[in-house]
């Protein structure tokens, strides 16, 4: 027997939830959901258990995952009890729940909090800075060096017990038998989304969401895969710089489109912008433009005498590395991609 | 074009022949007072006329509104006035209104013609008839309805080709072309204002298909299909003549809906719906019939048993809004909701889906006043300044407002409001003399 908890409501508001507990269960959301199948019915289901505040099976579910949010069901709903923002903060809630150290939900429920972190590091790279005597070379080398050590440790002692622990409540706490043998035929759900999100193909809105989306993601991870394995600042080889300037400039041209998109709010998606939706679109915009700028800079010979663009490019990466990435939205792209995969397991 | 100018008064004006209209009307000429009943459309008998039956007790509605009708219209105290609209109302004093009525040509002697259809068959223009709302055509020169009153012609002059086939045809000479827009000032004592309500249009919910998909039709149109005077003599679904085998009734269209602007219930949706697919269920005995809710509301007195009766005849009750209808190329339609008992998405195919759409303020009633200002509703129905006490009355004193021009209201409550209504005028009056 499930026991409800009403007040669960006043707690996914902190996560951006509104009105959903306008709802009288109609089922119109479901029903223009294009995602929505007879096995897979949502999102009515989850503003149905959020009102209830039925917490065990919000976080055993992997339907919020399921949402790519064209935002069909909150322009619809005649309650307007928008159950497409209910979704986007149940995933926000989830990776809360999913994160171990439990600084994602406070830094999404706190916005002092999160500026602080980001001062934070703003200080931690001044006094770096100010350590090496503000020495480009040193800096250089240092920040390359920061970033490969950050990837492993956001990625091993953050991300890898943070999906294991979404495993967890999704498969094991729920009792899901799942022989060893599917784990490793289903495989290639995971792979596949990961790299093609093509289940935003089948959303209702136009398509060029998914093909910009697509494109920033493959222009970041390219710009990742530039930056840290080929050492792009330093690198001597024409190809590898001209790479690096095409990816970049997709990550800000792409990124500076969503940004827009979040001021004008005429989409149904970008109505609603949390703090975090802020930090995670501008970031990325940042990074991706100063990247640009700095292997501008070091090509026309001028960083040395501008050395505070590397310094702001060093500040962008730090925060994005230490706060965005393993506390923030970025996570999305792993667990959308594992829940993809934990479905295909549960089917 | 010159306008003749004529000058009338009577004691009471009232805005609207419908049912509520004219009940209110027949109360105040019964009682002696003489009665100014006007009306935009050609007829009187507002939308009850056009209906099949009423609910819960399946009368025919037009066997009950036609005697009404024609004792409105033999009324020695009460004038009708059809196809005219009121404006410029000025209150001069307690006791005196003054208002502009505008008569449009009807290009037809009324007191002439023999409604005899000559003029019909003469016709060479074919256009939609908005009186069977658009199932079949009519001529430009037509009799409205079978059951209209007056009973006469009129001529529409928008799609009229002015080729006086008409003119010639007609045995009495009543057709004239050379009729036009009468302005008279007016002064009464009172007004009644009975302006009613006007449905949804679901062009506005494209996700429905109505206007693209021939299958999908309003509840209106099924209120025609099923009347004694219906336009096909049986039922038939639009898009190929088939009778319809699976017929899906969508409640709440245009109601209860905030995404289209109106979050109230409209209060008859659901039982003109019960009524239909019990309706349907003798007309079609093998037919199934499905009606997808979100609520029934069968609140009314002998709602809660007409419902039951429904049930009981084999009439699919299923919890879940449609989201969207698509078509299929025979012309059948899916529909796609959540089964709400079951939690489950779910698509169902049928043959013919009617649309219950809802209930909406007749619009621009306030700019009718000139120097009172009548006060409407957040939902832009007429407000009713003492809801409890004295249901009646407007903001402006002589000014009372009966049936669904103050909200959404089945026939009875439209009669009750109409009974209230005119009380309260009456005693206006004694109260003013």
């Amino acid at each position: 027997m499930a026991k409800i908890n009403p007040s669960f409501g006043k707690e996914l508001k902190k996560y951006g939830a509104i009105n959903f507990n306008a709802c009288y269960n109609c089922g119109n959301c479901t029903a223009v959901c294009s995602l929505s199948t007879e096995d897979v019915s949502f999102p009515r289901e989850m503003v149905r258990v959020s009102t209830l505040g039925l917490e065990d099976e919000i976080q055993s579910s992997l339907k919020p995952w399921e949402c790519y949010y064209c935002g069909e069901c909150s322009t619809h709903c005649p309650q307007e009890a928008n159950p497409g923002e209910l979704m986007m903060s149940l995933r926000r809630y989830l990776t809360a729940k999913y994160d171990w150290t439990g600084l994602s939900g406070l830094m999404y429920k706190s916005l002092p909090l999160t500026i602080s972190a980001f001062v934070l590091s703003l200080i931690g790279v001044l006094y770096f800075a100010f350590s090496v005597n503000f020495d480009l070379e040193k800096m250089v080398h240092w920040g390359h060096l920061f970033e490969m050590i950050a990837i492993g440790t956001v990625g091993f002692v953050i991300l890898l017990p943070n999906v294991a622990r979404m495993w967890w409540l999704t498969i094991l706490k729920p009792g899901t038998k799942v022989p060893f043998k599917k784990y490793v035929s289903s495989i290639g759900e995971l792979i596949v989304h990961m790299f093609t999100q093509k289940r935003a193909l089948g959303c209702d809105d136009n398509q060029l969401r998914w093909f910009e989306h697509f494109i920033m993601v493959i222009g970041y991870l390219s710009l990742l895969f530039t930056t840290v394995f080929l050492n792009w600042f330093s690198s001597e080889y024409l190809i590898v710089t001209l790479f690096g300037y095409l990816v970049s400039t997709i990550v800000f041209v792409v990124t500076f489109d969503f940004v827009l998109s979040r001021i004008k709010k005429k989409k149904q998606i970008s109505k609603h912008s949390q703090p975090s939706d802020w930090f995670f679109v501008i970031w990325l915009f940042l990074m991706g433009l100063s990247a640009f700028m700095v292997r501008l800079f070091i090509d026309l010979d001028l960083l040395e005498s501008n050395k505070w663009l590397y310094l702001v490019h060093l500040t962008v990466l730090v925060q994005w590395a230490l706060i965005i990435v393993p506390f923030g939205k970025w996570t999305h792209f792993l667990y959308r991609s594992f829940a993809m995969y934990f479905a295909k397991l549960k089917a | 074009m010159e306008e003749s100018l004529k000058s009338i008064c009577y004691d009471a004006l009232v805005i609207g022949a419908g049912i509520a209209g004219g009940e209110a009307a027949l109360n105040l000429a019964n009682t002696g007072y003489k009665v100014l009943l006007v009306d935009k459309e050609l007829s009187v008998g507002g939308k009850m006329i056009m209906l099949s039956k009423v609910f819960p007790t399946l009368d025919c509605a037009a066997c009950i509104t036609t005697p009404k009708v024609s004792e409105i219209s033999r009324h020695p105290n009460i004038t009708i006035f059809t196809g005219s609209e009121v404006s410029n109302i000025r209150k001069l004093s307690d006791n005196e209104f003054a208002a502009k009525v505008t008569k449009k040509p009807r290009y037809v002697h009324v007191e002439d013609c023999t409604a005899c259809q000559l003029c019909e068959k003469a016709c060479p223009t074919s256009v939609r008839d908005q009186y069977q709302f658009g199932l079949i055509g009519r001529k430009a020169a037509f009799i409205p309805f079978s059951i209209c009153s007056p009973k006469a012609a009129a001529i529409d002059i928008d799609n009229c080709t002015l080729c006086g086939a008409c003119e010639r045809a007609c045995p009495t000479h009543c057709i004239d072309f050379t009729m036009e827009t009468e302005t008279i000032e007016l002064h009464v004592k009172t007004i009644i204002v009975a302006t009613g309500f006007n449905l949804f249009d679901p062009n506005n919910m494209p996700r429905y298909g109505y206007g693209k998909f021939k299958n999908v039709i309003t509840a209106m149109q099924m209120e025609r299909e099923i009347a004694p005077t219906r336009p096909y003599h049986t039922i038939l679904r639009p898009g190929d003549g088939k009778v319809p085998d699976r017929i899906a009734y969508v409640l709440c269209v245009g109601s209860r809906d905030a995404s289209v602007g109106n979050p109230i219930c409209s209060q008859i949706c659901c039982m003109y719906s019960i009524k239909q697919a019990q309706l349907l269920m003798g007309a079609l005995p093998m037919a199934d019939v499905t009606i997808y809710y979100i609520n029934i509301r069968s609140f009314g007195k002998g709602f809660e048993e007409f419902y039951q009766q429904a049930k009981g005849m084999g009439v699919n009750f299923v919890k879940g809004k449609i989201g969207r209808i698509s078509e299929k190329e025979n012309g059948n339609l899916i529909l796609r909701y959540e089964d709400i008992n079951k939690g489950k998405l779910q698509e169902a195919e049928h043959d013919m889906v009617i649309l219950s759409t809802g209930v909406l303020p007749n619009k621009g009633i306030d700019g009718l006043f000139e120097n009172e200002t009548l006060y409407l509703d957040e939902f832009s129905f007429v407000g009713q300044s003492d809801k409890l006490a004295s249901p009646a009355k407007t903001s402006i004193g002589g000014v009372f407002v009966a049936g669904a021009a103050t909200g959404p209201m089945d026939i009875p409550d439209s009669i009750l409001s109409a009974g209230a209504a005119s009380s309260e005028a009456i005693s206006y009056i004694i109260q003013h003399a």
